[in-house]
């Protein structure tokens, strides 16, 4: 016991001495391509060409925030570029991300560019690249289209009665709702659901239109796997046969497309009495005034910023160019499935596209805390619905105040912060 | 058996068998079924696992599962070329190691001093041992990096592992604390009579007696330091343990990659189990105190 213990303590003096040996490669802290594969994929595909060493450390949000926190506390950095969401960039403060408006790389589309400005009148991070959330279908739900509907221009009321079909036949309800804790639920109604059904997602969050719009989603929910409540990534669901009919990010669908290409079809959203409502998930690429390396740094997001690296990016990821490219024909099923679908949406005459939650600062948390809780009162706790909307809305003014952010798309402009009326 | 047992007469001393023998019987039914629910509990989970993990990614998804798998080394084959695996396992040995040790060494003195000797706060001491493991590791983890990045331990094994010493340590105190107050402290004062000192009474009495208690407690700093996920996560970066380093990107994963990441994480902690289970059982037979 007493050798044993000892030489544990010897290997424990080693690893000591070992670990304080520098390390000069980037240090690349992102939350995106988090999954195995994709992280495989980052590092072997997509930054070896990269010249000089990457180290890519894909993290949980949690985690991810907690250390560049310290790092910003204490003044001494490691990390040298972060990848992550528009949402964990806009809690930030803008003065500890390094200005970078004169790098010369920037996003197609003057939006996200506004959106990576956060605020201030440079850009504070590059919109890196782009996703947004589908619906996707088992083959052998088509059968049970309602007479008359078309796939790729279905309205809510035609979802509603496909999926009332498919329980009949199969005395199952097959239609799959990612409600569990980690599913992205909130962006279907802030995205999806409101725009469609009120053109708002603030203005109108307890108007009229908006009872019409839970009406509607609880019909939905009578024909919803009940075991939603555990789903988060709607492609097991679609492989085990739980789900036929289902609703997600679409990187949260690849797997799927990528494992039985022939079994599944990707098609847009739905639409409402307002339109087409859809979102979309933007990645940026920052770098921190801590960074140890700042020039390497910005080496590296130029880097992935090119056309040929942004097609690569979409190979590993699923996540689209945000630059403008030649996209090749090789690219994985679930590249095409969803390329297809999307283009589908953003093209169709009805098509109502909104924006991400901006200016809501670190309270971005708290204003998904609303949907969420309205969705799981009115449609898990059977409550009243003007009841429970009346009843958030004070809740969701308060953050509106208290950020002063004002609205977005497809909210009408607002001068300050946007009014829930 | 019990064929044989009904048809031998029922012995004189006691009056009445029959009654006796459906409610031993029902009884010895009962212990066997607890036996094999709890074996159940803990080995169903791991055949899926190891199912799972051998399986092609279409034959994951299904259901029933075939009893055998079909040895389908794809999901496995996909980790061994994953890059900084090796390291990061190596890591995760040497942060428990040490997490291991020094927990036992901090952690047995303190346990041996709450048992025997008298001193004032003692019961307040004991409260407050507990109390290190009442604040959430996230709550606490910010103020830890900036004190490493300050201090230069950030980054390194040696770091990390006194962090997961403070998880493991209440559990070295309170499990130590408990089996030398299981111990007659007569025996100690015997062995001063023949001449022993504390410390030689301590090593040649005391310490083969709680030999197995120490490796429990040994095995469950391991555990603590294997599980750990969020301080290694901010803590660590070029020196990741295996935990941090794959659970991470399991959450999001495919699902026969989370079947052979989680077979991976769970068999080096099996096989120390394994390794130590010796010391478990072998002392005496008193690992049950």
């Amino acid at each position: 016991m007493f050798t044993r213990v000892q030489m544990l303590g010897a290997a424990a003096a080693l690893a000591v001495s070992a670990g304080d040996v520098a390390q000069a490669d980037v240090l690349f802290w992102s939350t995106q391509a988090r999954p195995a594969e994709e992280a495989q994929a980052m590092r072997d595909n997509v930054l070896d060409g990269f010249d000089g060493e990457v180290d890519f450390q894909p993290n949980e949000d949690g985690p991810w925030l907690t250390r560049l926190r310290a790092e910003i506390e204490s003044g001494t950095g490691t990390i040298d570029v972060l990848g992550s969401l528009h949402g964990n960039f806009s809690a930030m403060n803008p003065d500890n991300l390094v200005d970078l408006g004169d790098m010369g790389v920037m996003a197609a589309s003057e939006t996200f560019n506004d959106l990576g400005r956060l605020g201030t009148d440079t850009l504070q991070y590059i919109p890196w690249m782009q996703a947004t959330y589908l619906m996707a279908a088992n083959r052998e739900a088509l059968q049970y289209l309602p007479e008359g509907a078309d796939i790729d221009a279905l309205s809510y009321d035609e979802l509603i009665a496909w999926t009332a079909n498919v329980e009949e036949a199969t005395g199952e309800a097959k239609f799959g709702f990612p409600a569990g804790p980690d599913g992205l639920k909130h962006r279907f109604f802030q995205g999806y659901l409101y725009p469609s059904y009120t053109n708002g997602v603030v203005r109108t969050f307890a108007s009229d239109a908006a009872v019409t719009a839970w009406e509607a989603f609880r019909e939905l929910w009578e024909h919803t796997n009940p075991a939603s409540t555990n789903y988060a990534f709607m492609q097991e669901q679609l492989l085990s046969g739980d789900a036929w009919i289902v609703f997600d990010h679409s990187s949260r669908l690849a797997q799927a497309f990528n494992e039985r290409p022939d079994d599944f079809v990707a098609f847009p959203a739905p639409a409402g009495p307002e339109g087409r409502g859809f979102m979309p998930v933007l990645a940026g690429l920052a770098i921190p005034e801590t960074a140890p390396d700042q020039d390497e740094a910005k080496a590296l997001i130029e880097y992935l910023m090119k056309p040929e690296i942004q097609i690569e990016t979409l190979r590993a990821t699923g996540f689209f160019p945000v630059v403008n490219v030649e996209f090749p024909d090789d690219l994985p099923p679930s590249v095409q499935a969803a390329g297809a679908a999307i283009s589908a949406m953003s093209g169709a005459p009805d098509a109502n596209p909104g924006l991400l939650p901006a200016g809501l600062g670190e309270m971005g948390g708290d204003f998904n805390r609303v949907y969420v809780d309205t969705f799981e009162r009115i449609i898990l706790g059977g409550q009243d619905i003007r009841t429970v909307l009346d009843d958030q809305k004070g809740r969701l003014a308060e953050i509106m105040q208290e950020t002063g952010a004002p609205c977005w798309a497809p909210d009408a402009p607002s001068d300050g912060a946007c009014p829930v009326e | 058996m019990t064929h044989a047992s009904m048809a031998a007469p029922a012995p004189k001393t006691e009056p009445n068998p029959t009654p006796v023998t459906p409610v031993r019987n029902s009884g010895r039914y009962l212990y066997a079924a607890t036996v094999i629910l709890l074996c159940a509990w803990v080995l169903v989970p791991l055949y899926f696992l190891l199912v799972n993990t051998l399986s092609s990614p279409e034959q994951v998804s299904t259901f029933p599962k075939s009893f055998i798998p079909e040895f389908d080394l794809g999901s496995l084959q996909f980790f061994a070329g994953f890059q900084g695996i090796l390291n990061a396992l190596k890591n995760s040995i040497i942060v428990a190691s040490m997490t291991m040790v020094m927990s036992i060494l901090f952690g047995a003195p303190a346990g041996y001093a709450l048992s025997r000797f008298e001193f004032r706060g003692k019961e307040t001491f004991r409260v407050l041992i507990l109390l290190t493991r009442a604040f959430p590791l996230p709550l606490l983890a910010l103020p830890l990096a900036v004190l490493f990045i300050r201090t230069g331990l950030d980054d390194t094994t040696f770091g990390l592992a006194l962090v997961h010493t403070t998880l493991a340590l209440p559990f070295a105190v309170l499990i130590t604390f408990s089996l030398f107050s299981g111990i007659p402290v007569e025996l100690e004062e015997a062995a001063w009579t023949l001449g022993c000192t504390r410390f030689t009474a301590f090593t040649k009495v005391v310490l083969p007696l709680i030999l197995p208690g120490i490796t429990a407690s040994a095995i469950f700093a391991f555990v603590i330091s294997w599980n750990e996920v969020f301080a290694a996560a901010v803590l660590t970066i070029e020196n990741r343990t295996l935990t941090a380093f794959l659970l991470q990107t399991l959450g999001e994963a495919p699902l026969h990659l989370k079947f052979a990441g989680g077979f991976i994480l769970v068999v080096p902690a099996l096989i120390f189990i394994f390794a130590v289970r010796k010391y478990l059982f072998s002392m005496w037979g008193i690992a049950n105190r």
